[in-house]
């Protein structure tokens, strides 16, 4: 169901041509379910990652024992608990800051996840907008969030805020190239930038036994999802990645002085990134909705299933990365970035090549 | 160019053996896991052993708690007090009146009225206890914990909660309990 089929049936209903009001109905009716699955994306992954957490350091975690209500069983409730919190909290705007830019950016920043997950394809129907430039559109609308992330650290006037931006923006900018450079090799390999054309060109099985997926393509395809994954888990700012707001040298970087609902804008679009950087992993690399076992639970229920399977999957490795890994130094992270990263996804675009030219 | 590869094959290696690590303790959870839950679980109590004959020795300092119905209001324990935490107030029975045996089968002839303690001014040094002659003030587990197990969560929301009181009785049940037993036989009236 993407926009333009919703529009087309208001049009064979009503009789007449595009209106506005067509156009606005049919964006709030695919908008809605986008954003709940953020939101709902955001309330999972925290008490997901508060579990993960607490069990890699032999930890328990929130739970919810004993007389009266607490966060219910096993804490389930501990999210919404804290996002009622955060909605009660007191709305602080430092009265330093630059009033505009500050209320402005967290929505710049929840901006850029929400308008790049309109192009990802739940299954084999369950899409907002089927564009041909997909993959394209995906990235640069991920990378769109940094514009945020600096109104944020410049509006706050905050020394902690503007570093935290700035790095931000040195490493969101620089781990571009690489993710960038890795899909390209994909896309070079499927000749589509279409999101659906890539995952059909997925389906099907090699060797008769594993899912036709690109990862499992070539070795190269191989290397490159692993340069595609390490530097999204940096496009997102998370541990080991997580300069930008690193605690121990900056406070919270870019979102110091935010408080309450704000600051909670900027904890929903850190996950909503997550889901976006790891649905194109597997819209790119692991075949979106194919099945991992070729032929069986094919259809399109299971393809919204094996999905969200994999982004949460992925998603966890995230969140076992961020628990084990210490935070790189900022020379570190750009030597991972430009002397490690940019030359293997370089070779991956000749070797791709190479290969498709050779083996086929 | 090899240095390079040498440090890519490096940096990757070690770090799958850090992500096994952390996976091991995830997948061990169940196994053991440093949380309290402190409501639900407690702290083992610690049952401690001096290195003197310890029966003799009340050191625990956990709580003070007092039998009421061993005290004979001697005051003793008030008297030793270095902070004043302890309040009693006795009434004298009259002659006739039976306020029964300790357990050290002593006569009680004071009633007490009030016995206060403030927990929040005492400060555990235990000089109440070795005065009193019925033993009946003591600090509860360790030697004692036959007689009160050790009990050292009690804290509360509101201060005047930590003044426990041992005795609180009203003018009229004072009143009740000292009245004198009418007499056996009616020959009394008749004189009035």
């Amino acid at each position: 169901m993407t926009v333009d089929q919703i529009i087309r049936w208001f049009q064979s209903l009503s009789g007449s041509g595009e209106q506005a009001w067509m156009f606005l109905a049919a964006v709030v009716i695919t908008g809605l379910p986008l954003f709940l699955v953020l939101a709902t994306n955001a309330i999972v992954a925290v008490y997901v990652e508060r579990k993960v957490s607490a069990f890699m350091q032999d930890r328990i975690g929130p739970m919810g024992q004993g007389a009266g209500f607490h966060a219910g069983k096993w804490g389930l409730l501990q999210t919404v608990a804290d996002a009622l919190k955060l909605l009660l909290k007191e709305d602080v705007i430092p009265s330093a800051a630059d009033r505009k830019l500050f209320v402005l950016a967290p929505y710049i920043i929840f901006l850029a996840p929400f308008l790049a997950i309109a192009a990802i394809p739940f299954n084999q129907v369950l899409q907002v907008s089927d564009l041909n430039i997909g993959v394209f559109y995906v990235l640069a609308m991920g990378s769109f969030g940094v514009i945020g992330l600096i109104l944020a650290g410049w509006a706050s006037d905050n020394k902690w805020s503007l570093y935290g931006a700035m790095r931000s923006a040195a490493q969101i900018v620089s781990y571009e190239i690489p993710a960038g450079l890795s899909i390209i090799a994909v896309v070079m390999l499927v000749g589509s930038l279409n999101l659906q054309q890539i995952i059909e060109f997925q389906t099907g099985t090699r060797w008769g036994f594993l899912p036709n997926w690109v990862v499992f393509h070539n070795p190269f395809s191989f290397l490159a999802f692993f340069i595609y994954f390490i530097s999204s888990v940096a496009e997102v700012n998370r541990t080991p990645f997580d300069i930008p707001e690193a605690e121990s040298e900056l406070v919270a970087g870019f979102h110091t002085e935010y408080s309450g609902m704000r600051w909670a804008l900027f904890f929903l679009s850190e996950y909503a990134n997550m889901l976006i950087v790891t649905a194109v992993a597997v819209i790119v690399f692991l075949g979106g909705w194919t099945s991992p076992i070729p032929g069986l639970f094919a259809t399109a229920g299971w393809g919204l299933f094996w999905f969200l399977f994999k982004i949460g999957i992925l998603i966890l490795v995230m969140m076992w990365f961020r628990w084990t890994f210490p935070r790189l130094r900022v020379d570190q992270l750009m030597h991972v970035c430009w002397k490690v990263f940019i030359p293997l996804a370089m070779l991956n675009i000749f070797g791709v090549g190479v290969w498709a030219l050779g083996v086929g | 160019m090899k240095r390079w590869l040498v440090n890519i094959w490096e940096s990757v290696s070690t770090l799958l053996i850090g992500m096994g690590i952390t996976w091991r303790h995830l997948r061990r959870i169940r196994k053991g896991n440093v949380t309290l839950q402190y409501p639900e679980e407690t702290w083992p109590r610690p049952e401690r052993l001096i290195g003197f004959d310890h029966q003799h020795y009340n050191v625990i300092r956990s709580r003070l708690h007092v039998d009421i119905d061993d005290c004979i209001g001697c005051l003793k324990c008030e008297r030793a007090c270095p902070v004043s935490c302890i309040k009693i107030e006795t009434v004298k029975a009259p002659k006739e009146v039976d306020l029964g045996l300790t357990s050290h089968d002593t006569k009680k002839r004071l009633l007490v009225k009030r016995f206060d303690i403030d927990m929040s001014e005492c400060m555990y040094c235990n000089l109440c206890t070795y005065p009193c002659p019925e033993e009946c003030i003591y600090m509860t587990g360790g030697p004692n914990s036959h007689k009160h197990p050790i009990d050292y969560e009690f804290s509360e929301y509101d201060r005047n909660n930590l003044i426990y009181r041992f005795a609180a009785l009203s003018d009229e049940e004072v009143e009740q309990r000292l009245r004198v037993p009418a007499p056996p036989v009616t020959n009394e009236a008749s004189h009035d």
